[in-house]
């Protein structure tokens, strides 16, 4: 099972579409869940997920306002959607209940 | 990415693979980072990829299972190996070694094998369970060579007789990395070729001249050879239950490996 943050990961990635890649993944994490996404966390986690087979990335063109450096592109593999779907049943499945679901407020009595 | 600052990020970056550091830097330069973050977070990818592969048990049983001890015992029996061959070619201590040129020579002859034979199998397991840790087999195999080196004192021979196992070893090591993992068959014949020259020369009555009984020792410089049996049996039986798993662990074996 996929872990939270290669969760994110892979969701920030294919939200991206064709378009995902380092800095723009890194970008919509921070933006989702307002909390900081290190270089090395993310760079290490991608490379996991490729050995995995989860995610693919290939190196794409290089562009001015990246100082005419190439950008690492990322895609989602059909396997990867597949890890994704499951951790994010296996979430929903184990949130029923809970009373930040159901509206509830305090501890279950 | 002129400044100083810059320039010590970039410095940082050559420590990471000719791609990897093309992304990170572009990255770095489009989300607008200051130098120190962008120091910070270099530095932090180039520690996370030399500490992720610790996480397994292979570097630390290449290191300090196998690269370490037995460079100790190998310097030991390069130097058993360097005494023999004076001892025939000095006719003083043949005649008190109570052997014959013959036998002597027969008896070196074994000694140079099982001393191939036991550091190309060593290097060859450290060189495929290290990969990416390498370096840190190395030290550890180094160390002990530059502690006896620089110790050593035997008038009759010369301090680099303790390096005969190096030339070897350092071949184990290139094929090692290469390949990872040998033919069952030859891996087979290697470990039974090894077991057998150390058994010969257990029950050789040069034994007791050349070197003190130290079976332990010496069933300790087989177990390399013996490891990659085990390994080469295993990888195949899996490819023969029809699973892909032996394939993908060789596969992750190169993508976790030497860039």
């Amino acid at each position: 099972m996929l872990g939270e943050f290669e969760y994110l990961l892979i969701t920030a990635a294919a939200g991206l579409g064709e378009e995902a890649y380092g800095a723009a993944i890194r970008e919509e994490i921070e933006a989702t869940t307002g909390r900081k996404c290190s270089i090395g966390a993310l760079y290490t986690t991608i490379d996991r997920l490729e050995t995995k087979g989860l995610l693919k990335t290939w190196m794409g063109d290089a562009t001015p306002q990246r100082g005419g450096r190439a950008k690492r592109m990322v895609r989602v593999t059909p396997k990867g959607v597949s890890a994704a779907k499951a951790f994010y049943d296996a979430v929903t499945r184990v949130s029923r209940g809970a009373s930040w679901v159901t509206n509830r407020t305090g501890s279950a009595s | 990415m002129k400044s100083t600052g810059w320039a010590l990020v970039e410095a940082a970056a050559r420590l990471l693979a000719r791609d990897e550091r093309e992304a990170v830097l572009g990255d770095l330069v489009e989300s607008k980072e200051n130098a120190w973050q962008g120091l910070l977070g270099v530095l932090g990818l180039v520690f996370r990829g030399q500490a992720l592969p610790w996480k397994s048990w292979r570097p630390w049983l290449a290191g300090f299972g196998v690269a370490l001890p037995s460079s100790f015992l190998l310097m030991g029996f390069s130097l058993s190996v360097s005494w023999s061959y004076l001892t025939i070619r000095c006719p003083e201590l043949l005649r008190k070694s109570s052997l014959t040129l013959g036998s002597g020579s027969l008896v070196l002859l074994c000694q140079a094998l099982l001393l191939i034979g036991w550091s190309w199998t060593g290097g060859f397991v450290v060189g495929s369970l290290s990969r990416r840790t390498l370096w840190a087999s190395t030290l550890l195999c180094y160390s002990p060579c530059l502690f006896c080196l620089s110790r050593f004192r035997v008038e009759s021979l010369s301090r680099f007789c303790l390096l005969l196992f190096l030339l070897p070893a350092i071949w184990g090591v290139h094929q090692g990395l290469r390949i990872s993992r040998l033919k069952r068959n030859w891996a087979m014949i290697l470990a039974i070729t090894i077991t057998g020259l150390m058994l010969l020369g257990w029950s050789s009555r040069a034994h007791h001249w050349w070197a003190p009984p130290r079976w332990t020792l010496d069933w300790a410089l087989c177990g390399p050879a013996w490891y990659l049996v085990a390994t080469a049996r295993r990888a195949t039986s899996k490819a023969g239950w029809g699973g892909s798993d032996g394939l993908w662990s060789e596969q992750r074996e190169q993508q976790t490996g030497m860039p």
